[in-house]
């Protein structure tokens, strides 16, 4: 599946060339709400401004930033279901609030088809991350020592996360102490201050790592990290299920597609340029940009949400 | 390069960096001119009711980060500028609290309780003067606190604070304010209670917002900014009101106070003030150096052991804390004021924040690279440069810039603030009060965010008016999401254990305390309540 | 001296019914997760606790009240006449805030009555003068409404003063920043 989304990637690189015309078509008929999911001033929500700015910049549109955080995504999905879908109100968020957290909150009513994807921006570079001062130097040594019996804390961010850490104990025959902290930054303050022994970090631990302070252990992801392309994958140690997630923009359900395709390709124009501040910024954390979009990011976004249900049936097992 | 050459280098970056232009054939640095805006911004900032340092430091972060770009070049400039706005808005802080009765910021409401009856005197510059001597000592001390301990001192109390003695710590803390602060430890419990269900509401880990009666509007939870300044602002400013109206009537005219007598501060008074001020820089020291309890819970117990102190050693003609004691305000501000220094030993040693203030200067560092706080900053290799170091030096020269603007010039700027007093409160008070309303509006872009300012608003005034102190209401709204996430993360790192709190003999200690002092306090205001009964 | 006052009394029982209702009806019917919960084989705290905990707090200082601090002197009187007071306050916040919401889309509706394309305030929200009408117009109310409360008349000073305050206020929030939405810009 993977392969598809880089046939599409690469297609859409060809595409934005053209497209640069047909975003010129389309204008917003006024301000944009860009309503973010992140807390304000964080690297994320840095991202969302920046290109909101070169937008601007570039385009002459004008963004208004706001910001509806918490509940994984969800308060912000809520937020932009019912807006008006004629471009003029778009949320920016990660992929894992319209798969996992929708699937497995049924009574928010959402699904993946009341929201238009406009384009990614980047994947996650998840790893399982823990300090240098433990002395593992591999996953390998992070099992010994849990059968040799000591405790291991293992931070999560989201309960998509906290599943994923349950199985990979299980499929290594040992149990972590699941410990849910709120946001990457957490994880690896907590891994930092020693109240963590590992954890999940989606980007965050690039600098640590350079380093020499962190170490990651294994990629959550279906492909190897960027950074440390030697530690085992999550199939690699026996679970069926991956992190792989993107920072997404969305847009209400049934937008028209003039806004939609214009949107997704000024947005993807941007990040995809290492000049541009925010492109700059995805090169440094998330080692390049990624941006799927069109009809291959609404496949993605239903896969997502429908496979959510055998990760949430493997977990509660 | 040895330790010396790294202060050096430290030094040259903030005074050599890039340069923004030249006076007089010398070279003035960005980062200078950056932290001069800073401190004059932060000192307008928190002297203006309703606003403070923390929204300040949110509002320019992105400009800041637009105009200088993501090298490591920006870490001082942008930095120094918020270290400016965080010392500024310190001192700034005060003036609303003493002229108005309005703290600009949650840590200067203990500041009203004199520094206002002092203005009623007639002594409002005299009050600010003593406000700025005693936030810059507190300040100074605190910084010299931070340069000398950071690398050894946070490494010290991290080390020994697991999970649960967080837990333990943030439950001692609590149970400290809902007992001595309340007006009475009933009060005060459910002032706390309040508090904690208020911030409860719409947070959680489930999907569901709990609490949000099922529908959208409470779903995001109740914002900091709305509750802090619903109970604490919005919540005076009604009292005041109500306050003037009645004076009216029964008068039926407004009053207005012309500042009288001396409003020099002579050097006897100061060296009275001294010890006021020195025990509560250290204990905004200490405290401030505790990850996770900001200046509200220090300026609260500065002014607490103060007064309990001064109730001692004073003359009988002397005015009373909370009747317009300069000692009062000494305390307080010099204990919050050392905070902000100290709240950096964690921030830099081990990227844990304390309070608002320091987690913008993380996140700056964070959006901007090439500075992770955390312990590999105080690695003094020899061989290779250490450039995080270097700019952890440069930060402590950008904080004694600051500082010594703040003891030149930052008390006339302060001072030149008190030109409000002229304005007659029945004018000012209303515009206090729309200020505050826009400025949440404009971080929070809803209304529902300005009903709930002023439902808070109401529940400010009531409290008020049932005789019961606010304070540990705010106090623990805001301790509240930390509370239950690390007990949360306690109880899981331990494997579930539900006796996390008392296992642990550092937890159980502080456990013992928190009981020891609910206990304490009740039988004195008992024996105090059946004294005066009988 | 005796002290007739029942305020502790009449607020210590509140809490006591307030805090009972909160735990035994409001947080089991509005939380998903219980006090304890058991999720992947792991026991953890579910979302009931810590509001429960707050109901603790709320019962025991409403207990103690009743029990021990109900002769307590100088209880507080409720000074009704006050209170009547801070309730038009209150009243006319409200009002000044719905005038300011609404003010804007009631002109643009007003407006397009003589247009042939019709405008909306929600794609003018970020064009003067349009979006400062309803702060303008909510503020200056409020403001004004206030001072005459207080002074109990209103003269054309009140109004002046009124509508100075927030010209100012516009210039602070919004003529340096780009981004900042005076309200009710951040709602339409």
């Amino acid at each position: 599946m993977h392969r598809v989304f880089k046939a599409g990637i690469a297609i859409l690189a060809a595409a934005v060339m053209t497209t640069g015309a047909l975003a010129a078509d389309w204008t917003p008929p006024g301000p944009i709400k860009l309503i973010i999911a992140f807390r304000a001033g964080g690297g994320v929500d840095t991202q969302a401004r920046l290109i909101a700015e070169e937008l601007e910049g570039r385009l002459g549109w004008k963004f208004i930033p706001e910001q509806v955080t918490g509940k994984g995504g969800m308060n912000m999905a809520s937020a932009l279901k019912d807006m008006p879908n004629d471009g003029t109100a778009i949320g920016m968020g990660v992929t894992e609030t319209f798969g996992y957290n929708m699937a497995a909150a049924p009574k928010s009513g959402m699904t993946p088809a009341d929201f238009t994807g406009l384009t990614t921006t980047a994947g996650f570079q998840m790893g399982v991350v823990s300090p240098a001062s433990k002395g593992w130097k591999s996953f390998d040594d992070l099992v010994a020592a849990a059968k040799g019996g000591e405790d291991i804390r293992f931070g999560v961010m989201s309960p998509r996360l906290a599943d994923l850490a349950y199985l990979l104990g299980k499929a290594q025959g040992v149990e972590f102490n699941i410990v849910s902290v709120k946001g990457g930054k957490a994880v690896l303050d907590g891994v930092n201050a020693g109240d963590l022994d590992v954890g999940f970090m989606a980007g965050i631990q690039g600098k640590g790592v350079a380093a020499g302070d962190l170490v990651n252990l294994a990629s959550a992801l279906s492909e190897p990290l960027v950074q440390t392309p030697d530690a085992p994958t999550f199939a690699d140690l026996g679970v069926d299920f991956n992190s792989d997630g993107y920072f997404v923009f969305v847009g209400p359900a049934g937008m028209p597609a003039e806004a939609r395709d214009a949107l997704a390709a000024a947005i993807a124009e941007i990040v995809a340029d290492e000049n541009s501040k925010a492109g700059g910024l995805i090169k440094k954390a998330f080692g390049g940009s990624a941006t799927i979009s069109g009809d291959d990011l609404t496949v993605l976004m239903n896969n997502d949400y429908k496979d959510a249900g055998a990760l949430l049936d493997a977990a509660s097992e | 390069m040895g330790t010396l050459d790294y202060i050096w280098s430290g030094v040259l970056a903030v005074f050599l960096g890039p340069e923004l232009f030249s006076l007089f054939g010398l070279p003035v640095s960005v980062t200078l001119v950056m932290i001069f805006a800073g401190f004059f911004l932060g000192i307008a900032v928190g002297a203006t009711p309703g606003l403070a340092g923390p929204i300040a430091m949110a509002i320019s972060l992105p400009i800041l980060i637009s105009v200088f770009g993501y090298t490591p070049d920006a870490l001082l400039p942008v930095m120094g500028f918020l270290i400016g706005v965080m010392k500024g808005a310190t001192i700034g802080g005060a003036v609303p609290a003493i002229l108005f009765n309005t703290p600009g910021t949650p840590d200067a409401y203990m500041t009203t309780l004199d520094g206002y009856p002092m203005t009623r005197k007639g002594q409002a510059r005299k009050a600010l003067r003593v406000a700025h001597l005693s936030s810059v000592s507190g300040d100074t001390f605190s910084d010299i606190v931070l340069i000398v301990c950071a690398p050894f001192l946070a490494l010290l109390v991290e080390g020994y604070l697991d999970l649960p003695e967080k837990t333990a710590l943030l439950i001692l803390s609590l149970s400290f304010i809902a007992a001595v602060v309340g007006g009475s430890p009933a009060k005060g419990l459910i002032s706390t209670g309040l508090g904690l269900l208020v911030a409860f509401v719409g947070t959680g880990e489930d999907f569901y917002p709990r609490l949000s009666l099922g529908g959208p509007v409470l779903a995001q939870g109740f914002p900091l900014a709305t509750a802090i300044l619903g109970v604490l602002i919005v919540g005076a400013v009604f009292k005041e009101l109500a306050d003037i109206w009645r004076e009216k009537r029964i008068s039926g005219e407004l009053t207005t106070i012309e500042d009288s007598g001396d409003q020099k501060l002579g050097f006897r008074e100061i060296r009275r003030l001294m010890p006021h001020i020195g025990r509560s820089a250290v204990i905004g020291t200490a405290i401030g150096a505790l990850p996770g309890i900001g200046s509200t819970l220090a300026a609260t117990i500065g002014y607490t052991v103060g007064k309990a102190r001064y109730q001692k050693t004073k003359s009988a003609d002397d005015p009373d804390f909370g009747k317009g004691a300069p000692e009062g305000i000494a305390a307080t501000e010099a204990a919050n004021s050392s905070v902000s220094g100290a709240n950096l030993i964690p921030v830099l040693s081990l990227g844990i924040p304390g309070n608002a203030a320091a987690v913008f200067l993380i996140l700056a560092a964070d959006s901007i690279g090439g500075f992770n706080p955390g312990p590999s900053v105080f690695r003094f290799t020899r061989d290779a440069v250490n450039p995080e170091l270097v700019i952890a030096f440069g930060l402590f020269t950008a904080m004694f810039i600051a500082n010594i603007l703040n003891w030149t010039i930052g008390g006339v700027f302060m001072r030149s603030m008190g030109i409000m007093t002229r304005i007659p409160k029945q004018i000012l008070l209303p515009t206090v009060l729309l200020l505050t309303l826009t400025a949440i509006y404009v971080q929070e872009t809803r209304m529902d965010a300005i009903w709930f300012t002023l439902g808070f608003g109401v529940l400010g005034y009531a409290m008020r008016a049932v005789a019961m102190s606010p304070l540990p209401f705010v106090i623990a709204f805001i301790l509240g999401g930390k509370l239950e996430e690390s007990a949360r993360q306690a109880f899981a790192a331990t494997g579930g254990d539900p006796y996390f709190l008392f296992t642990h003999p550092i937890a159980a200690l502080f456990m013992a305390l928190s009981v020891g002092v609910i206990v304490l306090t009740a039988r004195n205001s008992r024996a105090k309540a059946s004294g005066a009964t009988t | 001296m005796s002290n007739e006052s029942r305020s502790n009394l009449i607020l210590g029982v509140s809490f006591i019914l307030f805090s009972l209702l909160l735990i035994f009806v409001w947080i089991p019917l509005d939380t998903d997760s219980g006090i304890l919960e058991k999720v992947r084989r792991q026991v953890i705290i579910g979302d009931a606790l810590a509001p429960t905990l707050a109901g603790v707090f709320l019962l025991i200082g409403g207990f103690i009240l009743v029990v021990f601090e109900r002769n307590a002197p100088d209880q507080s009187e409720i000074d009704l006449v006050n209170l009547g007071f801070v309730a038009m306050v209150v009243l006319l916040l409200a009002v000044s805030f719905l005038v300011m919401r609404y003010t804007g889309p009631a002109l643009v509706a007003l407006a397009n009555l003589t247009r042939e394309t019709p405008l909306e305030y929600r794609l003018l929200r970020d064009t003067a003068p349009w979006k400062y009408s309803g702060f303008f117009i909510g503020g200056t109310l409020m403001i004004a409404g206030l001072i005459g409360l207080i002074e109990g008349k209103v003269t054309f000073r009140t109004i002046v003063i009124g509508i100075v305050a927030v010209l100012a206020m516009i210039a602070i929030y919004d003529l340096p920043f780009d981004d900042l939405l005076l309200p009710p810009n951040g709602d339409v």
